[in-house]
């Protein structure tokens, strides 16, 4: 009566795909396949046969009387099907335990940037990205917040070599980014996991013809805002009432010029400019029999919006595998040389354009004037006495100071995979990261910036050579015995990277009828040269990971790592950093039967990572310090000095974290809506704290303590609806993130004038971490207002009847005394804001009707406050140029809201205290909402295509940062300061650009 | 396995393969004179010394200088043009500690050790003069620093009583002079020198000119003596000459470019000082720290014997008569001061030169180039011999011998070509010799870094000086000692604040 049918479930590819369900319909009969997506099962003759796996499209098949049934899935398009890289392993996406953000490269690619970092802004919840800004600028990545004072970069994966995605990397080669946030997902990359771990997986061949890709993309890009500075006559206006309302005579230019001034620059315009993007890409592809090949190569060049800057990269990849029998060997490889420039001395354009005075040229032969204008004999526009501004002037800077540089890169790796059993595979992986860095410096004649010393020429060449070596032996199973399925890897690694660098100089450069020569062979002054290796480690890790499931309902994934490290006090050698996680499917449980929910999954992981990356080599050891000179002898001849000159901590170790995350994924409607929601909570402990060492105690630095404790928690999530049924097919994609960071402690850092405690760290006296408060909080003096006369200031008193401010004059600024002590000083500092966003969101909408396709990327950030410390420079109104819209108080302007023009020159002291660095007058709101992209691509139709012979080609239109509203002042709110401890200072940081761009993509 | 995690640092030794050799011993005593070129030694402590005492002043664009070196108006106690000097001062003693610690241990040649010893000792005696001058009570560390050194506040007198101990041991060890390969190192001279200032500043005056003995009296009669030309004492080409007891030497490196010497890179490091921008006069330099006006007056209360100005004035400053005919002939860095076109412009807030500042010339380099770098290879003369020879004058009235001190200041006035105090000022009481030496000081001494410790020792400082330094209307009695910086009393709460701060 019964049959017995078995066959095979592949998919698309012929991959056997294990844990598929083949059910009777109407019945209770089922079958699950195994490993090798074997199945069988005893039906009824005629029996209606539901394939159905979570990721494939339910099939239905009429079985007849076949005995034998193989059935290929077709995916649904939900990507729970795709196959996700977890770390030296792949799973299917619906397997996923841990908390792994998959980026969705289609959007990813929109972006104009030379980095993948920086293509990942508002896509994945709990990733917080900052644009580079400067051409071949690194964008700053963070996973789920900031756990660390030191550093909170991520660990990068590229094809399971470990090694920076930095801007040498052609972001075009990359076939899927995975970004692991949490414990379990990061574990087996233990000590060094902690800040979270970004697997690049790089584009592979597949089987059949070759397949040839080209794209070109150009763009124009410029600034999309200025400081609204003052031209000259305004300038000339506002100085003059400045100088006349403190009774200062005006500098001698400054008459003159009131005069009859010719001079009107605007600084910024010769400053920024409009700068060329480009982007061009080619590949071949393929695969036959047991091999395939993937080769590109790029070029990609980004002129930079300030004048003096540029960067440029081209590079080469080469991935190919061949299998043979049981044996697989294969490569990554990427080639790349990426060049750049600046100007050396670190003048930054963005202060200095904004506060140079317009009634200053760029160049002119009267600043040639050795007298008035020293060692200028470019005759370059500065400040003078008469002319009083110390900005620098940057163009000069830019003639007089170049910096090139030059990093040439090899990153790969190799591997030999032998499978051993049907469920056994062995791996070897061997990998490298080298970088040749080279940078040159050649500094002229002159000077910028008004009583600059006059410097010696000087051409300096460094060279540095970074090597990165990667070994690692695996072992990875697969399993299926019936309803249990289990597989999991164990291996060793082994990482070994240090740096070593040889640096020269010499100065006095020979110039010759206006030839300036610039090698270190040419130059006829003293030389310098300083080399060594600056770092050197080594690493080892023993790592393993077994996921168990159980009839595709029940998924428990156990990982972790030991690692020892050379970097680790000789105490603390070995680590272990354990995690596990549980999986909870559902929607697969008999008691689940809710329609318009087709797949829900509950998760929850909890472990312990480490972060060792912010340490460098042989910190923990004492050492002879060489570099003192004594100076004695009639030839007055330099001797060389040593002794111990750093106190150093022997117990230097990893920093840890202790990560819960609770989850939940879902596919609503039908698949139309898929939602996940993450809530985690990373706990920071033994972070490394400078721990403060008397002065008195002669040591040249504070050694590192791991003491510190920082916890961060938030809510993620992420939607997205797809409408594919209708000529007009559109997907949008939204997400948002909840960061909230609080200092738990700062480790032993002294005792306070009144016997408390210092719970605090404080970089600069307006900001603070401090127990109990996020990281680099705002610590400011209040202000209330402008005072409108002397009433007011008399009548300004606190409990006790002190007049607060009593040299305030009408038109300053009226400070809150918080302490109510009757006087204003740091002991009214309080918490003003956090320069963490409460809440970052990010929106992508696709949508295409026949040949036409849009892309609309928009990011937002909203709750934090941004320290403008630019317009702190220019509004504090002392040597330098107006914003146009000031508003200051005068006697005939009584409701004016900045403060008074003065002069601060001491004998009006209060002047300086409206310009005070720690008050709350220099911080902003720095929520914003950006058109980050905007797309429209046009596919030929295959009418065309096919008369050039191309399979498809597209050209597209593309718009980035068209639009940002804010209300913050400065001129990019998506800023994060490279020093952890002032994250919001915007301390004259690279906007981002304004890009313009036309490309083609075509696939031969 | 385990191995391949022991990896050497091939930069630098490890402290424990070190303090083995007689090699070993002198760089570790070289890494203490090291110290004078760091910022706080060779740049910082001159705003103390100099800007801060009635003759300096400054109209500095950084109105930090203004507010704590010139008007007294001090409110930040971690200011760090105050903290590296205090932390430059005791990075040179913990230098000195760990030669006083190892150095004993070590075998070699006795007398040299004994010298390097009394060297080591030496310099920590000078950093702690210097502390005892600056901030009077803190913490005394004679032994190699560990990080849980908490020690408590002492007081000023025992500061000077520890500097005194390592100034009497190195006066005992120290050779009386060095080969040309050495000179400039510490010697006994240096240390007898050193020794009375202490004794002076403690107002042991019997026990002052005992020490100064050896130098006037003792050996070093024919060891010093003054040089012809007053100038020869600021000017390179005359470094260490027999006017010189303890001389901080400074070399040019032209590819310095930092000057912190523990930092590495040290072909860039600067073994120079970087003052001379700082004093130099616009546009050349900042005005950080320029003269008091009154200081020229007082060279101008005598004339020299054949009738001339004295010629001291002219080494001292910079200004519209450096040249006595006047600006159309006083050269500012190869330029006439009327060429430079410096105009009255008063409360002007970038500190325009006028046609009544004055700088101190006694740093400056305008001897051997028309602009100033932020290194010089001028060595800084701490100790001459005229200064011994006045404070041996003032040692002398102070015990009642006046009539005996006249000889040793006309020795100074007559290098000057002024007339002997015997036939210009013959039969001064005890009180009317003491403000001749004042006077004497201050034309003999002003710009070099001694008059605050003057001021101190004399009991002079209050607002009654406002009268020739306005900055003075804001004195207090807190002011005579710094404020000990909060910073280290955060770490270590042993450490007591000094009165009044």
């Amino acid at each position: 009566q019964t049959l017995s049918i078995k066959g095979k479930i592949t998919d698309d590819a012929g991959i056997p795909v294990p844990g598929v369900t083949i059910q009777e319909k109407g019945t209770a009969a089922a079958a699950v396949t195994d490993a090798a997506g074997n199945y069988m099962l005893t039906v009824q003759p005629n029996a209606t046969l539901l394939i159905s796996h979570i990721g494939y499209l339910t099939q239905t098949i009429q079985a007849g009387s076949r005995s034998v049934i193989n059935v290929s899935l077709a995916p649904e398009a939900t990507g729970m099907a795709d196959v996700v890289v977890i770390g030296y392993q792949t799973v299917r996406r619906k397997d996923l335990t841990g908390a792994t953000g998959v980026v969705k490269m289609e959007d990813a690619t929109k972006i104009s940037t030379g980095s993948v970092a920086e293509q990942l802004q508002g896509l994945v919840p709990g990733v917080t990205v900052r644009n580079g800004g400067a051409p071949g600028q690194n964008a700053a990545i963070e996973i789920r917040g900031v756990g660390s004072f030191g550093n909170a970069n991520p660990l990068y994966v590229i094809d399971g070599m470990i090694a920076d995605a930095n801007v040498t990397i052609n972001p075009d080669d990359i076939a899927s980014v995975q970004i692991l946030k949490d414990a379990s997902a990061s574990a087996i990359y233990g000590s060094r996991a902690g800040n979270g771990v970004i697997l690049i997986t790089t584009k592979k061949g597949k089987s059949g013809e070759p397949r040839v890709t080209a794209s070109a993309k150009y763009g124009i890009q410029q600034l999309h805002k200025t400081w609204d500075m003052m031209s000259a006559p305004q300038y000339l206006q506002t100085v003059k009432q400045e100088y006349a309302n403190s009774a200062v005579a005006l500098p001698a230019d400054v008459t003159a010029q009131l005069n009859n001034n010719t001079i009107n620059t605007d600084w910024q315009k010769a400053t920024y400019q409009q700068a060329a993007y480009q982007d061009y890409n080619a590949s071949i592809s393929g695969g036959s029999g047991g091999g395939n090949y993937y080769l590109s190569g790029g070029y990609y060049s980004n002129e930079g919006t300030v004048a003096g800057n540029g960067f440029n990269r081209g590079s080469m990849r080469l991935n190919t595998e061949v299998k043979k029998g049981i044996v697989t060997v294969g490569e990554n490889m990427l080639l790349s040389l990426s060049n750049g420039k600046y100007p050396g001395g670190g003048v930054n354009a963005f202060y200095n354009s904004a506060q140079m005075l317009p009634t200053i040229m760029v160049q002119g032969d009267q600043y040639k004037d050795a007298n008035l204008y020293p060692a200028n004999p470019g005759g370059w526009g500065l400040g003078s006495s008469n002319n009083p501004t110390y900005a620098n002037n940057y163009l000069a800077n830019v003639a007089l100071d170049k910096v090139n540089f030059s990093y040439a890169k090899i990153v790969g790796n190799a591997y030999l995979g032998v499978k051993l059993t049907p469920w056994l595979d062995y791996k070897f992986n061997v990998g490298l990261e080298t970088s040749f860095d080279y940078t040159k410096e050649v500094r002229d004649t002159g000077v910028w910036r008004y009583t600059n010393q006059p410097p010696q020429t000087f051409v300096s060449e460094g060279r540095s050579r970074y090597v990165n070596f990667l070994m690692e032996h695996t072992l990875n199973f697969n399993k299926t015995f019936g309803l249990h399925a289990i597989n999991g890897v164990a291996g060793f690694s082994r990482a070994d990277q240090g740096r070593d660098y040889t640096n020269a100089s010499k100065n006095l450069l020979q110039d010759v009828n206006g030839n300036l020569f610039t090698t270190i062979g040419s130059a006829l002054g003293a030389p310098a040269a300083s080399g060594g290796l600056n770092n050197k480690w080594r690493n080892h890790g023993w790592l393993g990971r077994v996921n168990y499931a159980y009839a595709d309902k029940y998924l428990l994934t156990v990982s972790g790592r030991i690692d020892q490290d050379s970097r680790f006090g000789p105490n603390y050698r070995t680590g272990y950093f354990p995690s596990a996680a549980l999986g909870w499917r559902i929607s697969k449980e008999d008691f689940f039967n809710v329609d318009w929910i087709k797949d829900l999954k509950l998760r929850g992981s909890y472990g312990k990572l480490g972060f060792s990356d912010v340490l460098t080599a042989w910190q923990y050891i004492g050492y002879l310090n060489t570099d003192p000179r004594a100076i004695y002898g009639t030839g007055q001849t330099p001797q060389v000095g040593a002794y111990q000159a750093v106190i150093t901590n022997p117990n230097l170790r990893w920093e840890t974290r202790l990560q819960t995350n609770v989850g939940a994924d879902a596919q609503l409607f039908n698949n139309a809506l898929a939602v996940s929601v993450d809530w985690y909570r990373s706990l920071s402990k033994d972070v490394l704290v400078l721990v403060p060492l008397p002065q008195y105690l002669g040591s040249a630095g504070s050694p590192y303590v791991n003491t510190g404790s920082i916890r961060n928690t938030g809510i993620e999530m992420a939607v997205t609806y797809k409408n594919y049924n209708h000529a007009l097919k559109w997907d949008v994609s939204g997400n948002f993130t909840t960061i909230k960071n609080k200092v738990l402690s700062v480790g032993n850092q002294g005792v306070d004038v009144n016997g408390h405690a210092i719970d605090y760290l404080e970089p600069a006296n307006f900001v603070r971490s401090q127990v109990g408060h996020a990281m680099a909080s705002w610590y400011v003096i209040k202000t209330d207002g402008i005072f409108q006369n002397q009433g007011e200031i008399d009548a300004y008193k606190n409990k006790a009847g002190t007049i607060i401010q009593p040299n305030a004059k009408p038109g300053d600024i009226r400070y809150v005394d918080a302490n109510g002590d009757g006087l204003i000083n740091d002991q009214d500092r309080t918490f003003a804001g956090s320069p963490w966003p409460s809440l970052q969101t990010g929106l992508q909408f696709n949508a295409s009707y026949k040949n036409f396709s849009l892309n609309m990327q928009l990011v937002g950030v909203f709750g934090n406050k941004i320290y403008d410390d630019v317009r702190r420079a220019i509004d504090n109104y002392q040597l330098t140029n107006f914003r146009k819209d000031i508003n200051p108080w005068s006697p005939t302007n009584p409701g004016g809201t900045d403060p008074r023009l003065a002069v601060d020159n001491g004998n009006d002291p209060t002047v300086s205290v409206n310009n005070m660095g720690e008050t709350n007058r220099w911080l902003e709101n720095g929520s914003y909402v950006r058109l980050r992209n905007l797309e429209i691509g046009y596919s030929l139709p295959a009418a065309w295509t096919s008369k050039i012979k191309f399979h498809t080609a597209r050209v597209f239109i593309s718009a980035q940062n068209l639009l940002t509203i804010t209300k913050y002042k400065g001129l990019d709110p998506d800023i994060s300061n490279s020093n952890l401890g002032m994250r919001g200072l915007d301390s004259g940081f690279w906007p981002s650009s304004r890009i313009f761009s036309a490309g083609v993509n075509i696939d031969l | 396995c385990k191995k391949d995690l022991e990896i050497d640092n091939p930069n630098n030794p490890t402290i424990n393969n070190f303090w083995k050799t007689a090699t070993d011993a002198q760089t570790g005593v070289n890494s203490i004179y090291s110290t004078f070129h760091r910022v706080g030694f060779c740049r910082n402590q001159f705003f103390m010394t100099i800007v801060r005492s009635d003759e300096g002043f400054s109209t500095s664009p950084n109105s930090t200088l203004i507010n704590n070196f010139d008007v007294f108006n001090v409110t930040n106690y971690n200011l760090w043009e105050a903290t590296t000097v205090w932390y430059d001062l005791y990075m040179g003693i913990n230098r000195a500690n760990q030669v006083l610690d190892n150095v004993p241990n070590i075998s070699m040649d006795n007398t040299l050790k004994a010298q390097y010893l009394g060297e080591a000792k030496f310099l920590r005696g000078f950093f702690y003069y210097y502390l005892a001058t600056l901030w009077g009570n803190v913490p005394v560390l004679l032994k190699t620093s560990t990080p849980t050194d908490y020690p408590g506040t002492t007081q000023q007198a025992d500061v000077y009583a520890q500097a005194e101990k390592d100034f009497t041991d190195a006066a005992a060890a120290l050779p009386e002079t060095y080969d040309g390969a050495n000179v400039g190192r510490a010697t006994k001279g240096a240390a007898y020198g050193m020794l009375g200032k202490c004794y002076m500043q403690m107002h042991d005056y019997a026990k002052a000119q005992q020490a100064f003995d050896w130098l006037i009296n003792g050996n070093g009669k024919n060891i010093y003596r003054l040089v012809t030309n007053y100038r020869d004492n600021f000017v390179e080409a005359s470094e260490n000459n027999t006017e010189s007891v303890f001389e901080i030497q400074n070399a040019v490196n032209t590819t310095d470019n930092h000057d912190d010497d523990t930092q590495g890179n040290s072909d860039n490091l600067n073994y120079g000082t970087s003052i001379p921008p700082f004093f130099a006069p616009r546009p050349i330099g900042f005005t950080d720290g320029q003269a008091r006006r009154w200081c020229v007056w007082e060279f101008l209360v005598e004339k020299t014997n054949s009738g001339g100005r004295d010629p001291r004035v002219d080494a001292s400053f910079l200004y519209d008569s450096t040249d006595v005919r006047g600006p159309d002939f006083s050269m500012i860095y190869g330029q006439s001061f009327s060429s430079r076109n410096y105009s009255n412009v008063s409360g002007d807030p970038i500190a325009v030169a006028t046609t009544h500042t004055v700088y101190f010339r006694k740093f400056l380099d305008d001897a051997i180039i028309n602009y100033e770098y932020f290194h010089s290879g001028n060595n800084y003369r701490y100790l001459r011999y005229a200064d011994i020879l006045l404070l041996y004058a003032e040692a002398l009235n102070a015990q009642g011998q006046t009539t005996q001190a006249y000889a040793y200041v006309d020795k100074v006035r007559a290098r000057a070509g002024l007339p002997t105090l015997s036939t210009a000022k013959p039969g001064l009481s005890q009180s009317q010799f003491l403000a001749q030496l004042k006077h004497e000081r201050v034309t003999e001494l002003c710009g070099e870094g001694h008059r605050w410790e003057d001021l101190v020792r004399w009991g002079d400082l209050s607002t009654a000086l406002a009268a020739r330094d306005a900055g003075f209307a804001n004195y207090q009695d807190k002011y005579a000692l710094l404020p000990i910086p909060q910073y280290d009393r955060d770490v270590n709460p042993n450490l007591k604040q000094n009165p009044g701060w």
